[in-house]
């Protein structure tokens, strides 16, 4: 397994007018978690999407695992790239055995009869803590359970990298700190876009952040996090102290908009 | 879904007991006894035996593969737009399949072709230029190459149906009373003139498409986690989707160039498939279809004493009282 799993030099991308990623670069070391952070439309998620192929006319150089993503057919990036998106159709008539089963699709002979191992599969449910819901529907889980069931779906793709977008977005505390636990046990490489900054920094080994499709910053969470960079990329104030329990930075905010953002608002 | 196999060998056993059950209905008086002879000793000479297997096995079989197809249909739609309404109908392949149809036998009429194996496969051929046609149209109208926005499509769907809907209604205006009271009867929906010599194509296609449907099953299953998702899982989701809905516009036009219009099968039989078994597979939605349109096709036989009513209206009626029930119970819920 190559050192870094994922290098991305100078790139840039123009869907349109009104927005536009421009120069990234960043590097993922092999079994780290990096977690993109920024405001909403900052580029987060264009930026997952460029990573695991599904954005096409980008400039620059993505590798992974040393290897220009664009020599990579489809169905090897699905081999070694697993993906849990932001939002999943509310209208999934599978179980959750059916659902996690999918994560196997792009290991199966194509036009198969022949139904593959449920090892795997009931491994990933057990190791998501879902063994008791297998043959439930997946559409009647709550909402916590539905994340963990498709973090399950993508362990069993086998990935060497794991992409998440906004992956704790309506979960509830207990259940958003539950998830990135399993996240973080995986032991494999993992980018992640996060909101919760106080997470990002408690879970993530590096931080890339990111505001209007630029890096602002990218480095470990204690220099990422900064009363200035939160300040000037959220328009928050706030105070960053050392966590009392873990050594990560944690910020409390003061609940007031600074002055110039008020103005900002106004006008 | 428990006892998946036990379902569906359940399924399969109430499917086969239907169709032999299925066989004493009609005109003349038959037992069980009757069809049992007529059955095992199937090349007989006696009235009884030829009635069993000339006249009744073949409409029985072909309402058989009538609700297999129509269900299946419903159910691989259902899956790639992710939209429980979806059905040949309102994606307007039906429409265009019959417009194929109704453009065949009315040049079929004038120039005096009657029915053979080779104008079943005229009629057949015609019915899946114009259902491929609605397909290629409703995804040039809902853009094949952006992500499927299910409402575009659906909408597509609605309008590509009224349009062909329209060009048939206006064919029908010019031609022949006779063969238009023909076509007019036809699109109800009717096994009355089935056959042995008609089977082929609809055996032949229902057959295939059931497997090669059950072979990219588990792409199909991947679509309804999203097309952005089942491309991270190697799916080539256009080509899928493309491949798929003309496997459905086949099995439609040959369903529709030999029985006529027979409507709410392919949205209703999967939805109560789900209601009652929580389960999405398509196998059981086959049998289920083929088990409700055998029945469907024995009331069409005998609802009426001196005449047949054509199975179109039974299917639209029990649908309709299906969905408004359906509505009932949520608004109760």
């Amino acid at each position: 397994m190559p050192e870094t799993s994922v290098k991305v030099s100078k790139l840039s991308w123009s869907p349109n007018n009104s927005f536009a990623l421009e120069g990234i670069n960043f590097e993922l070391q092999t079994g780290k978690v990096l977690g993109v952070i920024g405001p909403n439309g900052s580029g987060k998620s264009s930026v997952l999407r460029c990573l695991y192929g599904y954005i096409k006319g980008w400039s620059g150089s993505i590798k992974l695992f040393d290897k220009p993503i664009t020599e990579y057919s489809a169905l090897e990036v699905a081999t070694k790239v697993a993906v849990v998106q932001q939002d999943t159709p509310s209208n999934i008539h599978l179980t959750v055995e059916q659902l996690v089963e999918l994560g196997l699709t792009p290991h199966r002979p194509l036009l198969s009869l022949q139904r593959p191992s449920r090892v795997p599969v009931l491994e990933a449910i057990s190791k998501v803590g879902l063994a008791d819901k297998s043959h439930q529907d997946f559409h009647t889980l709550s909402g916590g359970e539905k994340q963990r069931a498709l973090i399950a779906r993508a362990l069993v793709q086998q990935p060497d990298l794991l992409i998440l977008d906004e992956p704790t977005n309506h979960l509830d505390v207990r259940y958003q700190i539950q998830l990135l636990q399993i996240i973080k046990n995986l032991s494999i490489s993992v980018v992640i876009s996060i909101h919760d900054l106080n997470l990002a920094s408690a879970f993530c080994d590096q931080l890339l952040l990111l505001n209007a499709g630029k890096v602002v910053a990218y480095d470990e969470p204690e220099h990422v996090l900064t009363q200035s960079n939160i300040s000037s990329v959220f328009g928050v104030n706030c105070q960053v102290q050392p966590h009392p329990k873990v050594a990560k930075p944690h910020i409390q905010y003061c609940y007031e908009l600074p002055t110039h953002f008020e103005r900002k608002v106004k006008a | 879904m428990k006892n998946a196999t036990v379902i569906h060998i359940t399924g399969l056993m109430l499917l086969l007991i239907s169709v032999f059950f299925s066989l004493s209905f009609g005109s003349v008086t038959t037992s069980l006894i009757d069809v049992w002879h007529a059955v095992s000793a199937p090349s007989s000479s006696d009235l009884l035996n030829r009635i069993v297997m000339d006249l009744r096995l073949p409409r029985v079989l072909l309402a058989l593969l009538a609700g297999v197809g129509l269900a299946i249909t419903g159910h691989t739609l259902q899956t790639v737009t992710r939209n429980s309404l979806a059905d040949p109908y309102l994606f307007g392949i039906s429409s265009g399949a019959s417009f194929g149809a109704v453009i065949f036998t009315i040049l079929a009429s004038s120039v005096g072709v009657s029915a053979s194996i080779a104008a079943s496969l005229g009629i057949t051929a015609f019915a899946f230029v114009g259902a491929a046609a609605s397909v290629f149209l409703v995804l040039i109208l809902a853009g094949v190459h952006q992500q499927l926005q299910v409402e575009r499509m659906l909408l597509s769907g609605v309008a590509i149906s009224f349009m062909f809907s329209a060009f048939s209604s206006l064919l029908l205006y010019f031609a022949q009373p006779q063969a238009a009271a023909s076509v007019l009867f036809w699109g109800l929906g009717s096994f009355t003139q089935a056959s042995w010599d008609m089977m082929l194509w609809p055996t032949l296609v229902v057959s295939a498409s059931i497997l090669v449907l059950r072979l990219v099953q588990p792409w199909i299953n991947a679509l309804q986690l999203g097309d952005e998702t089942a491309q991270t899982l190697g799916v080539p989701v256009q080509k899928l989707r493309l491949g798929v809905l003309l496997v459905c516009s086949l099995i439609t036009a040959v369903l529709v160039a030999n029985c006529g219009g027979i409507g709410f099968v392919g949205l209703m039989i999967p939805h109560l498939v789900r209601m009652l078994f929580q389960s999405n597979s398509l196998l059981l939605s086959g049998l289920f279809g083929g088990i409700f349109m055998v029945w469907v096709d024995v009331l069409a036989r005998i609802a009426l004493p001196s005449q047949e009513l054509p199975v179109g209206i039974i299917t639209t009626a029990l649908g309709s009282v299906f969905f408004i029930g359906i509505m009932s119970k949520k608004n109760k819920n």
